[in-house]
């Protein structure tokens, strides 16, 4: 049994980027959006918004993605939500690398605006079967 | 509009936004290479270098731009590979990554074709075309006196001018990217025909082939045919007239871009006008909007719009009671008004264009219908109104018009604390010209003029026939100064035209006068005091700009 997919964390430092990608995830996808501009600020949001699912960019200043991970699984009731990495990957293994660390699945950067929501969704529906 | 079309347009916006900092990301990333040291490793900069290009990597595909996706990540890459050593980087690396970030800058100006991407989906007509700077002209002629004088004459109508005087000097400098409109005599000392036979050698291989107007003593058929094969555009007899070859590099350079088409949106749905509002600007369409409909009658005299986009159901006044006071003004009698509703009952459709409405569109209209519906109706639109403010001869504005735009110019400078110079110019001894060489050749003389005050005053600036030989012009935002420069520059290069008539050549000139708003403070007596004004230039000899003063009538 799926648990319906509505609250989404996008952690992302660069504006362009939130703009459409609020757009892919709001409009097509249907979910509820917050966003993060950077590891931090969803720290201290996250709590509040209760997110069931944490998209997050890997490469952001100050706090990267993996860091950022690692601190969320501190705080007791994110210890197991999933988290999605996104990210222009540019080393072979990078991808296994994040996975172990914890991620649930790596989405390549860039995403197609038109596609992300479904690539989300499938991978949500394919952790929980 | 359906959900599919209003994302894809959103997005379509957004790759533009983005197309539009992408210059400003790549300064800042060739600014931290430049700033990244030649003796040693700065770990700081490599890092905000590195961060800069990956920015790029995650998003040029996004947004329409894979090429740009795909050259950031090979640079990041390399800068990857150098980040793990972090030591001074050699000449060959330092040459590497000049190499892929000049790739990377060249990939930002490489959007994806539409239709490959599905950023580019919607169908909206493009923003209108800048037009692309041709107005060079190369003139191929072996009669140098003639060579020069063209060139001299063209450069009064601010076209540039390149002489050659031989076949094989053009041959030579033309090269596969050169444009312009090229201006070939075709008789050459070596060859009677070699102005047409060098050219075909020319156009082969170019994607845009050259545009040719041929200049002849020939008037056979079989020259005219060998000539419109080797790609001529125009065929011209010699002596040239001028009038007729600037009407043709007009026409080929097609200078003039209509001013983007004005919408005035009346509708108290915030977001909803705006949301038109950028559908409408997307396709090029210059827009206002009024979210309170008893707010609408400073924008409609300030923007002066080209058609009007009302809701039907507005709180305060309906968008048909709108409609009948904006009729009862007599500037938009002729208004196109689209009523925008959610209205589908048939008989209030009908009520609505009864009190004047010219069109109905239900608000769940998709953007490209939306732009189009629009487009239409103002096209047609202005092109009855330009029947009726058109002067025939020379497209200016005509005598009611003018004066029409002048009271309405004065109104929206006085509240803008604006000045506006207004000038009168009559072409002098008119009567001569006709007298001496026909109607047909003072026409040309007035056109010739009519011509230069457009091409030479500011796009804003408004241009009239007043009468006869008799101009008006409106000069937005100058005062008695910079008119008096502008219009004497032009009262000069008007001076220096030669007109032909039969073998004859002879020039003519103009006088004006000038009145400031600030010293006259109304339509009539800014007219009367430029009329004054023009009546001492005329009486100082003529030929000359004189600037009303103030003191006048006193």
């Amino acid at each position: 049994m799926t648990e319906k997919l509505v609250r989404v964390l996008y952690v992302e430092d660069e504006p362009d980027i939130q703009v459409v990608a609020r757009l892919a995830l709001e409009m097509v996808g249907g979910y509820t959006l917050e966003i993060c501009s950077s590891g931090k600020d969803a720290l201290i949001r996250a709590p509040e918004f209760k997110p069931q699912l944490i998209l997050m960019d890997v490469m952001m200043p100050g706090m990267d993605g993996p860091t950022t991970l690692a601190h969320l699984r501190e705080i007791p009731e994110f210890a197991t939500t999933p988290v999605i990495f996104m990210t222009a990957k540019v080393q072979p293994g990078e991808v296994a690398g994040y996975k172990a660390l914890g991620a649930l699945d790596v989405i390549p950067k860039p995403f197609d605006p038109m596609t992300l929501s479904g690539q989300v969704q499938t991978i949500w529906e394919r952790r929980h079967v | 509009m359906s959900e599919v079309n209003e994302l894809q347009l959103m997005l379509k916006l957004l790759s533009q936004a983005y197309a539009g900092q992408l210059p400003e990301k790549i300064k800042q990333i060739e600014q931290s290479w430049r700033q990244f040291p030649i003796i040693g490793w700065d770990q700081d900069e490599f890092l905000n270098l590195h961060r800069l290009v990956h920015g790029l990597t995650g998003s040029g595909k996004t947004f329409g731009f894979s090429a740009l996706s795909d050259s950031a990540r090979e640079l990041e890459n390399y800068l990857y590979f150098l980040g793990q050593a972090k030591t001074e980087l050699n000449a060959v690396q330092r040459d590497k990554v000049s190499l892929l970030l000049a790739g990377v800058s060249l990939a930002a100006n490489q959007p994806d074709k539409p239709g490959s991407a599905q950023v580019n989906l919607i169908p909206v007509k493009a923003v209108r075309a800048k037009a692309r700077n041709t107005r060079r002209i190369f003139v191929v002629e072996h009669d140098r006196e003639l060579a020069w004088e063209l060139k001299t004459q063209l450069k009064y109508f601010e076209y540039d001018v390149k002489l050659f005087y031989t076949l094989e000097d053009f041959r030579r400098a033309i090269r596969q990217d050169s444009r312009g409109v090229v201006l070939m005599d075709i008789n050459f000392p070596e060859d009677p025909l070699g102005g047409v036979h060098v050219m075909p050698e020319l156009q082969r291989n170019r994607q845009t082939p050259l545009q040719v107007i041929f200049l002849s003593s020939h008037s056979e058929l079989e020259v005219r045919l060998e000539a419109v094969r080797a790609g001529g555009v125009a065929y011209l007899m010699k002596p040239v007239n001028l009038g007729v070859l600037v009407d043709k590099l007009d026409e080929l350079t097609s200078a003039s871009v209509a001013p983007a088409p004005r919408v005035l949106i009346v509708d108290d749905d915030v977001n909803l006008s705006n949301y038109h509002a950028r559908v409408l600007e997307h396709a090029g369409m210059s827009v206002k909007v009024v979210n309170d409909p008893l707010d609408v009658m400073r924008p409609l005299q300030d923007f002066s719009p080209d058609l009007i986009l009302v809701d039907i159901y507005m709180p305060g006044c309906s968008g048909l009671e709108l409609a009948k006071v904006i009729r009862q003004i007599d500037a938009f009698v002729s208004i196109p008004i689209v009523f925008l509703s959610s209205e589908t009952n048939l008989d209030k459709q009908l009520a609505a264009l009864v009190l004047g409405a010219d069109d109905f569109l239900t608000k769940s209209i998709e953007a490209h219908q939306l732009v189009s519906s629009i487009n239409s109706r103002i096209k047609r639109s202005l092109l009855l109104r330009s029947f009726m403010v058109r002067d025939g001869l020379t497209g200016l504005l005509n005598h009611i018009a003018i004066k029409d735009q002048l009271v309405g110019q004065i109104a929206q400078a006085k509240r803008h604390a604006r000045s506006i110079t207004f000038a009168m110019l009559d072409i002098d001894h008119f009567k001569k010209v006709n007298d001496s060489y026909g109607h047909p050749v003072g026409d040309r003389v007035i056109k010739s003029l009519s011509r230069l005050l457009k091409q030479r005053l500011r796009e804003n600036d408004l241009v009239g026939r007043y009468g006869g030989e008799e101009f008006a012009v409106v000069l937005i935002d100058a005062d008695g100064a910079a008119a008096m420069k502008v219009m004497d520059a032009i009262r000069h290069d008007f001076s220096q035209l030669r007109h032909l008539a039969k073998d004859q050549e002879f020039s003519a000139s103009f006088s004006c006068g000038l009145a400031e708003m600030k010293n006259f403070d109304n339509a009539s007596r800014l007219t009367d005091a430029a009329d004054m004004a023009l009546y001492k230039a005329k009486h100082a000899g003529r030929n000359q700009v004189v600037l009303a003063d103030a003191s006048y009538p006193a």
